[in-house]
């Protein structure tokens, strides 16, 4: 009776721990770790993460305070309620290249989908496979808060008309692989022109001046200028010091970031792959220059 | 009673000398220093790295700058002392309002730059990297929270 009552119970236990592993393979073990490499890449985590030390990852609830007003991220984990439980790869796809969410309406382009736009369907699959890999997460977050003007979401209908390009990054064959590979980290997947690219009094950022700064930026501070210019921009930076930043946080000088990009570096570019951070190096020293 | 008096005086005085002498530094003054001490040590790290990414010789520099690291990144806790938020500085009020947190960093700080120059005696350049990216740790967790943003 006892030995039958052990065996029992193993094979429950066996049962549970088979039970917990089917249902975290469901998703193929490859796009779940490339899709890791992105979310990290992509900056998600640095957005969708509250500001607080013990906050789980992508559970959401960050305050980003622009000059539109603050805007609070969503629950990326698969929660049912308050998450992303029940999407298919089709809303996810939506969201990431037109801002539109399953319900038809519209993101604010705090989300950045007019760079995610340009991401790659194995990069977005990916990202999906990863994001229901995740623990559920039941966490609601709050409103955003917004001028009048930005009430009706039938604002951002306006907006996308006026500022937003959808379409795939198209490799420009002129270009060196590397040239490629950054300008695709750089435009898209880390969408550094959210903040580095200024914008006009719509909010909309100026595509000929990509990358040349700004004086009003996420943390009220200035953003600076990161094309190749040697007098406003990094043109004196040598492409080993871009990529040490990018590594480490620290500026030629020896000084360390802080403030956002202290948390890009952490999150995002720190995270990334020698190759692709040698990559950002050289589309940078490309911006802004005759090629 | 006039005799006596005296010698307590003078006790009384030469006991309250150093208390004076330091309650003594203006703010302004401890913000200049605090400033000097960072602005050494991000001159160490430029140096440190122009050395250990092969852009200048000077291999026998490398230990002399992580121990100038690891010297002055164990002094960063007395550089904050009370009444030295406002000013000619960046860092933010916020620091003598979380004392401990802050604490914690000044202590990963003082951690990360002894690890560094021992990595560096050692002659480890695996330890050495892992530790230059738990100083830069350090340093940007401080930045990310305690110092103002530029404007």
């Amino acid at each position: 009776m006892r030995r039958a009552l052990r065996s029992l119970t193993t094979l429950l236990a066996l049962a549970i721990a088979l039970a917990g592993t089917a249902a975290r393979a469901a998703e193929p073990p490859d796009a779940v770790e490339r899709g890791r490499y992105l979310v990290a890449a992509g900056g998600c985590v640095t957005c969708h993460t509250a500001d607080q030390p013990d906050a789980t990852p992508l559970s959401g609830g960050r305050a980003l305070e622009t000059p539109f007003g603050t805007f609070y991220s969503p629950n990326l984990t698969p929660d049912e309620g308050t998450g992303l439980g029940g999407w298919t790869d089709q809303d996810l796809e939506r969201a990431l290249r037109e801002g539109v969410a399953p319900d038809g309406s519209r993101y604010f382009p705090a989300f950045p989908y007019p760079a995610y736009t340009g991401l790659s369907d194995e990069d977005v699959a990916a990202i999906g496979a990863y994001l229901r890999s995740l623990r559920p997460v039941r966490q609601a977050v709050p409103e955003h808060e917004l001028p009048w003007y930005l009430s009706s979401r039938r604002v951002i209908w306006a907006w996308n008309l006026a500022g937003f390009r959808p379409g795939r990054f198209v490799p420009d064959g002129s270009r060196s692989p590397a040239w490629n590979r950054g300008a695709y980290l750089v435009r898209h997947l880390g969408h550094c022109g959210e903040c580095h690219t200024p914008r006009n009094l719509l909010g909309i950022p100026d595509p000929r001046r990509e990358l040349a700064g700004t004086p009003a930026g996420p943390d009220g501070g200035k953003v600076p200028d990161i094309t190749a210019d040697p007098e406003s921009g990094i043109g004196r930076w040598s492409a080993d010091e871009i990529v040490m930043f990018l590594e480490y946080g620290v500026l030629p000088d020896g000084d360390f970031v802080g403030a956002s990009m202290g948390d890009v570096i952490t999150d995002n570019t720190s995270r990334l792959t020698a190759d692709d951070r040698a990559a950002i190096a050289t589309y940078l020293r490309s911006v802004g220059r005759a090629p | 009673m006039r005799p006596r008096l005296l010698p307590a005086l003078v006790a009384i005085t030469a006991l309250a000398l150093p208390a004076l002498a330091t309650s003594a530094t203006a703010p302004a003054d401890a913000i200049k220093y605090r400033k000097a001490v960072m602005s050494a040590m991000s001159d160490h790290v430029s140096a440190f790295m122009l050395i250990n990414f092969g852009k200048v010789e000077h291999q026998a520099h490398l230990l002399p700058h992580a121990r100038a690291l690891a010297d002055l990144g164990a002094q960063s806790k007395v550089l904050f002392p009370a009444g030295t938020d406002s000013g000619d500085t960046d860092a933010l009020p916020l620091i003598w309002q979380e004392q401990e947190r802050f604490g914690k960093l000044a202590a990963d700080l003082e951690s990360a730059s002894a690890r560094l120059r021992d990595a560096v005696a050692a002659n480890d350049k695996a330890g050495t990297m892992a530790a230059f990216k738990a100083l830069g740790e350090s340093c940007k967790g401080c930045h990310d929270r305690y110092r103002k943003a530029d404007d």
